[in-house]
């Protein structure tokens, strides 16, 4: 039961294109694309859609070029190849929020480069760290619910939202058990299937992923804990992918203990607030979160927040998955790096590209990494 | 009898050490992964130890062409190999500056010649032996007497061009302005220490500093390295093949602990 719920699972985050267009028939609902890194799904969900997430994929740019160059980061390069060669016509409607200066330019191009999927850009505020801020992001996700009933042709009130927000919530937590547990089943949670099995949930209806997701987490709480010989990881970056690198990790025996994705725990780390009404917290969400290069902080707690991640889970490094020309997440390197060596804790720096075809470069470092802590 | 294997992007390599650990044969062979270089380098290395292949006890293939090589043991990455192949030929070692014909690795060393932590170069040409490879053609003459030319350069011509491709064009209209050769083969030396040396820094080196890998054949390229960052380095006892007696040390530790 276990195994065909996690085949079911991968199966689901490796085909995204198959899993879309299943949505429909799965639950009678049409799909709405969600650029990363944060964007308001509850809004989707209220609307009667499931919100997927577009995080690029490996394909050949050729049209893209046009609008993106060389020096953009892969997932935005691949997002804008894909979306004017039509594989996002299904989508009703798609969402890109302003979080880097890469995603503000999307905003813009994507109106000539794919007319025909209508859009709706969004912007957080940049300090979240005063009363303004939140005020502005409430009214910014209520304009986005405007802009999103206008094109999609839907009414949503708010007691469509405080329905999708509680669906959410749920999800949420259900996903920080996933990664609480998956962390003592380093075998058969490896490094490949731990990121699958997150990534599935972007591709499906939160309340049917949910039910597979919760058959994963009662499953492996039935059988007894792994032991694990090998090396165990704390994984920061905007994505860890793509999926090779991670065969690497299994190859190499590294186990991911928890991670610092932006694709992954970024989204579902932070609770929401218990008071206050459901825009006052869907705003708290985003302004509580700590440790994320796309959110801008008085004081930087990233580099504390992975040292505590690695004493709490008993990993022994970082690897930093670091997507070339991310410029937040490059800007960070720096300084959670040095923190980490400060404390002592070993970090490998991967380079990643999602259309990266030769894999031994990477894989001479990541052995290199095992070999030096084993 | 202990076997270390270091199949490499440009050479292959070979090691053998004795059953009490002592370094019998090694020997170096200029083609690398996907060639008849293995077989050549294990051939003169058997010649040269004077034993049979049968005596091996346990096989360690490092390198490039680690993964394909079917008849190890063991296979195990080129940073550790250098670690201990260094650590087992000069004892006080504390760091290695690798470069090879397609990356550049900086390699700090701890007890036992196990890695303590290590930086490689991004997926470019640039600072590695490839470079050096480029830039001899372009001069017109041998990679072996690439070190020559530049040790009679009087005026150092900067190459700005990090890019391996960039700088072949740039070295072009250098030639075409009239700088000579020495000059241009100097600051071309130049150009790769830079960006070893920015390597150096992210890594950080610790006392006793070898170079290893083709390039470490070079003695002006060592030099450069040194003067760029204002400290002695050494090329290491056989630089090329010191992979391979990493590998045969790893194999002769691995099979006495099993």
């Amino acid at each position: 039961m276990l195994k065909e719920t996690i085949m079911k699972l991968e199966e689901r985050a490796l085909n995204p294109a198959k899993a879309v267009a299943s949505i429909k028939a799965e639950c009678g609902k049409d799909a709405v694309g969600c650029f990363p890194i944060y964007t308001p799904e509850e809004i989707v969900y209220a609307a009667g859609f499931v919100p997927v997430g577009l995080w690029g994929g490996r394909t050949e740019i050729k049209m893209a070029d046009k609008f993106l160059q060389g020096f953009c980061c892969s997932i935005m390069r691949a997002n804008m190849e894909l979306g004017m060669r039509g594989v996002y016509d299904q989508l009703k409607a798609i969402i890109i929020p302003g979080l880097c200066d890469t995603l503000k330019c999307v905003i813009e191009n994507w109106k000539t480069a794919v007319p025909q999927v209508p859009m709706i850009g969004m912007v957080y505020p940049q300090a979240r760290w005063n009363r303004a801020a939140e005020e502005y992001l409430e009214a910014e996700l209520k304009r986005v619910r405007s802009d999103f009933e206008k094109a999609t042709h839907t009414l949503i009130t708010d007691k469509n939202v405080e329905e999708a927000f509680a669906v959410y919530e749920e999800y949420r937590a259900a996903m920080r058990e996933f990664t609480e547990v998956a962390c003592d089943y380093p075998l058969i949670i490896d490094a490949r299937t731990r990121h699958l099995l997150i990534k599935a949930g972007y591709f499906m209806d939160k309340k049917l992923y949910m039910e597979e997701i919760k058959k994963v987490i009662d499953g492996l709480k039935a059988m007894e804990k792994e032991a694990f010989h090998g090396v165990k990881v704390i994984t920061t970056g905007l994505i860890g992918e793509p999926a090779e690198i991670l065969d690497l990790f299994r190859e190499c025996e590294i186990s991911v203990a928890a991670d610092d994705i932006a694709q992954e725990s970024r989204q579902f780390r932070t609770p929401a607030r218990k008071e206050g009404s459901v825009w006052e917290k869907m705003a708290g969400r985003v302004i509580d979160q700590r440790g994320c290069a796309f959110l801008a902080e008085q004081k930087k707690s990233r580099g504390q927040m992975l040292i505590d991640m690695v004493k709490e889970r008993e990993a022994q490094a970082v690897i930093v998955c670091m997507m070339k020309f991310c410029d937040p997440e490059e800007f960070d390197y720096p300084v959670y790096k040095a923190q980490l060596e400060k404390a002592g804790i070993p970090v490998l720096y991967l380079e990643l590209d999602q259309q990266i075809e030769s894999f031994e470069q990477i894989r001479t470092r990541i052995q290199s990494f095992a070999e030096m802590l084993i | 009898m202990y076997l270390g294997i270091d199949i490499g992007s440009s050479s292959s390599k070979a090691a053998i050490l004795d059953d009490k650990g002592a370094l019998i044969a090694h020997a170096a062979v200029n083609e690398g992964t996907g060639t008849k270089g293995v077989e050549r380098a294990l051939e003169l290395v058997f010649d040269e130890a004077g034993v049979e292949v049968d005596t091996v006890k346990f096989t360690v293939v490092t390198g490039y062409g680690r993964i394909t090589y079917e008849h190890a043991d063991k296979q195990i990455t080129e940073i550790s190999c250098h670690a201990k192949g260094v650590s087992y030929l000069c004892e006080s070692a504390g760091s290695i500056i690798d470069i090879g014909g397609q990356d550049a690795k900086v390699i700090k060393i701890g007890a036992n010649g196990i890695v303590e932590n290590f930086v490689m170069n991004e997926k470019c040409a640039a600072g590695t032996g490839r470079f050096l490879e480029v830039m001899a053609r372009v001069l017109g003459c041998d990679l072996s007497d690439l070190s020559h030319l530049a040790g009679q350069s009087t005026k150092e011509v900067p190459i700005s061009s990090v890019c391996t491709v960039f700088a072949e064009s740039e070295v072009i209209s250098r030639l075409a302005s009239g700088e000579k050769r020495s000059d241009v083969a100097k600051g071309a030396h130049r150009a790769i220490a830079k960006r070893v040396s920015g390597m150096c820094g992210r890594v950080g080196l610790k006392d006793c500093v070898f170079m290893t890998g083709g390039v470490a054949l070079n003695s002006n390229m060592v030099k450069t390295m040194g003067e760029t960052l204002g400290r002695e380095i050494k090329a290491a006892p056989y630089p090329q093949e010191v992979g391979a007696i990493g590998a045969a040390v790893f194999a002769k530790e691995l099979y006495e602990k099993a």
